[in-house]
């Protein structure tokens, strides 16, 4: 951070009361980050910190070589956005009847403001060195980054929160933290209210989420792959909370709950940011190269790990982060007997695996498989005509349903066996195909007499 | 039910839903496939919380959209300022007759259920789904569970959630299951 912060006393409480300093900090994507003393302590606590030191794309910047940027700064990026969003959204000229009494009461809108700012800035705390890459095979069973987040901020956050002005419940920040779907997925049983549902959508939601805005233009701009680009100003500038589209003829708004959505006028900025969206998972986020990398990442840390996985206990997540595990593959690396000398050598050399089309029966050492997940259809959102009437966004746009949705998948095999494999592939493709398919129909059918 | 199986009834309840004249958009699959798997035992892997509309579950949308690159269903955008409509490709109708096992199984779960929920409006689905969660999660008497709907979801009003409580409970005592 290029500007130097003034030192605030931790009993300082009285006088944030009744006058919050603000601080700026320079950000590359959005030109300045505000945040008030309350937002700067928890930026301040040893797990926010400790993202400064976890790459937001794992091993990308051996493909992409800018892209070396951290979780630290998307962090703030996406505190930033909710903040614009949750500044837009309450303003008055926003507010229709329809839904005006979704709102919290003047008195009440900086404490939201606050929370949704702070739950952006804590979404990504539980992430594993290296985020994302191979997160299932190096946690135990039924844990993964949210489930760390949300332990994290139950336990080593919430004297962070409590002594904020006015305190903050862990369980609120957590749950706008992760939203909906991680909290359906972790099985927390939560309940969001109206307003509630709203705020975890500006942070993590499917079409305008600040999450999804801050790492598309973050990841484009230290990639250089300029797909990610879009007019986020724009698009912030015509969101409002609004009602649901009608769900079929004959709903009514008055039937329906008040979301997020956009105006007429940003609906291209909303086809922008989803086209960015696919063309980033293409180009970037699954560029084979980089499952390659992923693969080998994870073949180290199984073996590198005592008992082959990441703790799953907040404290010991915070203690390791990227660079505990550059300096293992580094040193591995270098020793033919250290444990996991053999991925350590390949990330370090550059000599990963290559794109080699197909599945080979056997030498596993040398073949592995590679996949995005289904990209999903566009999301729905509503769209407010200029006569106060809610639209399904997809009945107005050509672009939202012409997408292709599906993964791209690849199989990565060492370069001394490619042309093997595609002479292999060759020959076999229509046979593995076929057996493929029969053998998921029989698996099936047995499944079903067994469960009968 | 593993996935093949549990696409072909999702594909088999888009088709009874639409055949029954329902709207068969995402919102009446969610609740409908909700109240199968609580009023009629049909084992959806899927987890659901309370959400916008009530209950909802994002694996389920997820699988639906993963139906869709599939090509087993299809998406039909409706003209403005309605939602989308589901639909069943040929290619789903061909998994459901391929899944002969499961579909026998399931079949009248899923004629029950279309012919309970195919003339009803999504705002229905929704207080029904709803008082299904309040009965499942919270229990009380019929008016506390009412209440709790109205709670959650203030659009609703109290008449209309003790309706659907009172439509819940008879359903339960009639043991549908």
């Amino acid at each position: 951070m290029p500007v130097r912060l003034p030192h605030i006393a931790p009993s300082s409480a009285t006088l944030r009361r009744v006058n919050k300093r603000v601080h700026e900090v320079r950000d590359p994507v959005h030109v300045f980050v505000h945040f008030d003393d309350d937002e700067r302590a928890v930026i301040d606590s040893k797990p926010f910190q400790r993202l400064r030191n976890v790459h937001q794309l794992a091993l990308t910047y051996l493909v992409y070589p800018g892209a070396s940027h951290k979780r630290f700064e998307h962090s703030l990026g996406v505190m930033e956005l909710a903040g614009r969003i949750y500044d837009t959204v309450t303003r008055d000229d926003k507010r229709s009847d329809a839904v005006r009494d979704v709102f919290p009461s003047p008195k009440d809108q900086g404490y939201w403001r606050t929370v949704v700012r702070t739950a952006a800035l804590c979404h990504d705390l539980g992430h594993l060195p290296f985020s994302h890459a191979a997160e299932d095979e190096l946690l135990p069973a039924g844990v993964d980054h949210e489930r760390i987040t949300w332990e994290i901020l139950q336990t080593e956050m919430k004297s962070v929160f409590d002594d904020l002005v006015p305190p903050m419940k862990p369980e609120l920040i957590g749950k706008l933290a992760l939203g909906p779907r991680k909290a359906e997925k972790l099985g927390l049983q939560l309940e969001f209210d109206p307003w509630e549902a709203i705020l975890a959508e500006i942070i993590v939601g499917d079409a305008f989420g600040a999450d999804r805005m801050d790492y598309l233009l973050r990841d484009s701009l230290h990639t250089g792959a300029t797909y990610g680009r879009f007019d986020h100003h724009r698009l912030i500038d015509t969101l409002r909370v609004m009602p649901s589209a009608p769900r079929e003829e004959g709903d009514s708004e008055t039937s329906t709950e008040p979301t997020l959505g956009c105006e007429r006028g940003g609906l291209q900025s909303a086809e922008a940011l989803l086209l960015a969206r696919y063309f980033m998972f293409s180009q970037v986020y699954y560029h084979p190269t980089r499952l390659a990398y992923n693969e080998h990442l994870k073949d180290f840390l199984v073996a590198w790990l005592p008992e082959r996985r990441f703790p799953a206990d907040p404290a010991a997540h915070l203690s390791r982060d990227d660079n505990d595990v550059l300096r293992a593959i580094k040193l591995a690396a270098r020793d033919a007997g250290a444990p996991g000398h053999t991925p350590a050598r390949r990330i370090v050399d550059r000599d990963h695996f290559k794109v080699a089309y197909v599945r080979s029966p056997d030498g596993r050492d040398l073949v592995r498989h590679g996949a995005s997940p289904s990209r999903g259809t566009a999301p729905d959102f509503p769209v407010f005509e200029r006569d106060g009437t809610s639209v399904s966004a997809l009945g107005l746009s050509d672009v939202f349903g012409k997408l292709p949705t599906s993964p791209d998948e690849y199989v990565l095999a060492d370069s001394s066996i490619r042309g093997e494999l595609e002479q292999w592939l060759k020959r076999e493709r229509e046979q593995i195909l076929d057996a493929a398919l029969a053998a998921q129909s029989e698996e099936n059918d047995e499944q079903e007499e067994g469960n009968a | 039910m593993n996935r093949l199986a549990q696409d072909a009834v999702l594909a088999g309840l888009v088709r009874r839903l639409r055949d029954a004249d329902s709207w068969g958009g995402e919102t009446h699959i969610q609740k409908a496939a909700y109240l199968l798997r609580e009023l009629r035992g049909v084992p959806f892997t899927f987890d659901f919380i309370l959400y916008k509309h009530g209950p909802f579950s994002f694996e389920l949308r997820d699988e639906l959209m993963t139906m869709q690159s599939d090509r087993l269903i299809e998406r039909e955008p409706q003209r403005p300022p309605y939602g989308p409509q589901l639909h069943v490709t040929e290619r789903g109708r061909a998994l459901e007759r391929r899944m002969r096992g499961t579909m026998s199984r399931y079949g009248r779960d899923l004629d029950w259920v279309a012919g309970w929920l195919g003339d009803r409006g999504v705002a229905d689905l929704e207080r029904l789904a709803t008082a299904m969660w309040m009965t499942r999660n919270s229990g009380g008497s019929a008016h506390q569970r009412a209440a709790q709907v109205t709670a959650v979801k203030p659009h609703i009003e109290l008449a209309d959630a003790l309706a659907a409580v009172g439509e819940i409970d008879s359903l339960l005592e009639a043991n549908v299951t």
